[in-house]
């Protein structure tokens, strides 16, 4: 399990960081989502599998509730972050009529 | 009582809340934004005076459970000092927003960001706990991009998207390092972690914490080699909002390096400070260079912060006393002369036919509107550190503690750097106030933006300059607390 977790937050930290970095201004953006699921699924292995048992009151071997609710607050964050992202995409997409990054580079005259 | 630390958050945050309802009526929604900046700023500096009074920190605890499981709320010197320097030249930020001629101002949504702003700072400045501090910050970038996104410049969403990205990914880097602490030692309370942290200094992540959380400090305050995204985004942005962004907003890395090398990291200080020197001392060349080969007196001011942020980051990175202190002067000071400055810009091109700030437009215009000019001379030698304003008492104070370090190479390496300060300040206003018009075209308008913020961060400039004692007072309080982050850590910890 921890191996298959490591592989799956290695793999995505890869792919996210691989679509940053590529010229596309679109495809970044993807890019950016994918490396905020690797990171929520690293806080995951923070705690979250030390116990068996979902966290509550009185569990016999509960599994460590803080990373889950971090997660959550992060999931929440991103998601108004990355839709807010999208429509700015979409503004500058109609403005320069291309998705390249360096054809979009007006402010640095 | 503990309350109280609560008011500087909960004011903004209700305040813009509020603002939403006042949609239709803008200059309504204006006029409430001021009452509630001005009430937070009585709350922050009321906050401030009693932990200097009775020398404590005003701890609250989320939901009434003790410091390491609820989320606590400090309200320690060095947050209520950056909280109330910040607090104060947003209240002039919106002064300036309700003599502005620009349509932003009349967006909706203008106020209710501007207060969300507000909220997001001050919250970052006080909270106790490090996922809360990456919460706040999300909400202080989501509100300054917003901001930026709605400018009447044709590149303003250009500017959004490169600010927004680099936010993202530094608000990854925050996550990052939360995540590789909490599964070092197992918390997330700053007063904790740094006790655990001084206690087991041999964690295997540990280093890689400090890396992240260096990363995602200087992303914030545009540090040299993560710098790139500041000057577009400067330039871009509605003036009110630049001068915020420009002068307080960059001041979140720097608590952040001073939380880092005084409270968490204490026995990893020096590579920390070793390396803030570096920086500090590349990023005072590179920023003013730069600043000299620019052809926009926005996007020159956005280098010059470069430039300055260099200079505090050599202060916290001697990490002495005295240097401490300095930085924290030249902290608050260049807050508000870099807000005066923008603000001044901003002024310009509001005057000018064609509404920018490059100096293709506003050379000679300047001539019609000589009290701008006496204003923005000041606020040239204040940046430069000309007596008698309050940027000549931070940079001698900053010197001094260099030369008290014995770190003479540094301190003449930051003095050649300083004259590319008075250089490139001087040769906007020989431009503006003095040269003939360029291009006969751009014609002068009537009216345009109001002076009265530049006008009275100016004043307090030279009030600072003249009359320094009380900040300098409480900034050689603050570094003494500093100094003591045993005191923190029982104060959060252990009082009730």
């Amino acid at each position: 399990m921890e191996l298959l977790t490591a592989l799956a937050i290695g793999s995505l930290f890869a792919v996210g960081i691989y679509q940053m970095l590529r010229r596309n201004v679109i495809r970044s953006a993807i890019g950016l989502i994918i490396l905020s699921s690797a990171i929520n699924l690293f806080l995951l292995s923070t705690g979250a599998y030390l116990g068996t048992d979902p966290a509550y009151d009185g569990a016999a071997n509960p599994s460590d509730g803080l990373p889950q609710a971090l997660i959550l607050t992060a999931i929440v964050i991103s998601m108004g972050g990355l839709a807010f992202v999208l429509s700015l995409l979409g503004v500058i997409s109609a403005r320069y009529e291309t998705s390249n990054m360096d054809e979009i580079e007006r402010l640095t005259r | 009582m503990n309350h109280l630390v609560l008011l500087p958050i909960l004011i903004p945050f209700l305040g813009a809340v509020i603002a939403l309802f006042l949609m239709r009526a803008p200059r309504w929604q204006g006029v409430w934004t001021l009452g509630v900046l001005g009430t937070a700023v009585t709350a922050t500096s009321y906050l401030l005076w009693t932990v200097q009074q009775t020398g404590e920190p005003v701890v609250y605890y989320g939901g009434g459970w003790m410091a390491p499981f609820g989320i606590a709320i400090v309200g320690d010197l060095l947050g209520g000092l950056l909280a109330l320097m910040s607090q104060v030249v947003l209240l002039l930020g919106t002064v300036y927003a309700l003599g502005a001629k620009d349509k932003n101002v009349r967006y909706p949504g203008f106020y209710p960001l501007f207060l969300m702003l507000t909220t997001g700072l001050t919250g970052a400045f006080l909270t106790g706990d490090l996922f809360n501090l990456f919460v706040f910050t999300e909400l202080l970038v989501i509100s300054g991009t917003v901001l930026t996104a709605i400018s009447d410049d044709k590149y303003g969403a250009e500017a959004a998207y490169k600010y927004f990205y680099i936010s993202l990914l530094a608000a990854a880097f925050l996550l990052l390092a939360n995540g590789t602490l909490y599964v070092s030692y197992g918390t997330l309370n700053l007063a904790d972690l740094a006790e655990r942290i001084a206690q087991n200094p041999d964690a295997p992540l540990l280093t890689t914490s400090i890396a992240l959380l260096m990363a995602t400090f200087m992303i914030k305050s545009a540090v040299f080699p993560f710098h790139f995204w500041q000057p577009d985004f400067h330039t871009a942005a509605p003036t009110a909002v630049s001068a915020m962004l420009s002068s307080v907003v960059v001041k979140l890395g720097v608590y952040g390096f001073l939380r880092m090398t005084t409270l968490l990291f204490v026995e990893q200080a020096a590579l920390i400070q070793t390396l803030l020197i570096v920086l500090g001392v590349i990023g005072i060349f590179f920023g003013g260079l730069s600043a000299i080969g620019t052809h926009n007196v926005k996007r020159m001011l956005a280098y010059s912060t470069l430039a300055q942020i260099g200079f505090i980051l050599v202060g916290i990175g001697w990490g002495t006393p005295l240097s401490i202190a300095a930085a924290l002067v030249f902290t608050v000071n260049h807050s508000l002369i870099k807000a005066a400055m923008l603000m001044l810009a901003g002024f310009m091109a509001s005057r000018a036919s064609v509404k920018s700030a490059a100096f293709a437009v506003v050379t000679g215009l300047g001539k019609q509107l000589p009290v701008a000019g006496v204003l923005f001379f000041v606020g040239a030698l204040a940046l430069a550190g000309i007596p008698p304003t309050s940027g000549f008492i931070s940079k001698m104070l900053l010197f001094n503690s260099g030369v008290e370090a014995t770190q003479i190479v540094v301190v003449g390496l930051m003095a050649v750097g300083s004259l590319a300060t008075l250089i490139y300040t001087m040769r906007a206003f020989q431009r503006i106030w003095w040269e003939p018009q360029v291009d006969a075209t751009i014609k002068l308008k009537p009216a345009g933006d109001k002076l009265i913020a530049p006008a009275l961060l100016i004043g307090l400039v030279l009030l600072l300059g003249i009359w320094a004692e009380p900040l300098i007072q409480l900034t050689d309080a603050t570094t003494v607390w500093l100094g003591r982050p045993d005191l923190y850590i029982t104060a959060v910890l252990g009082g009730g």
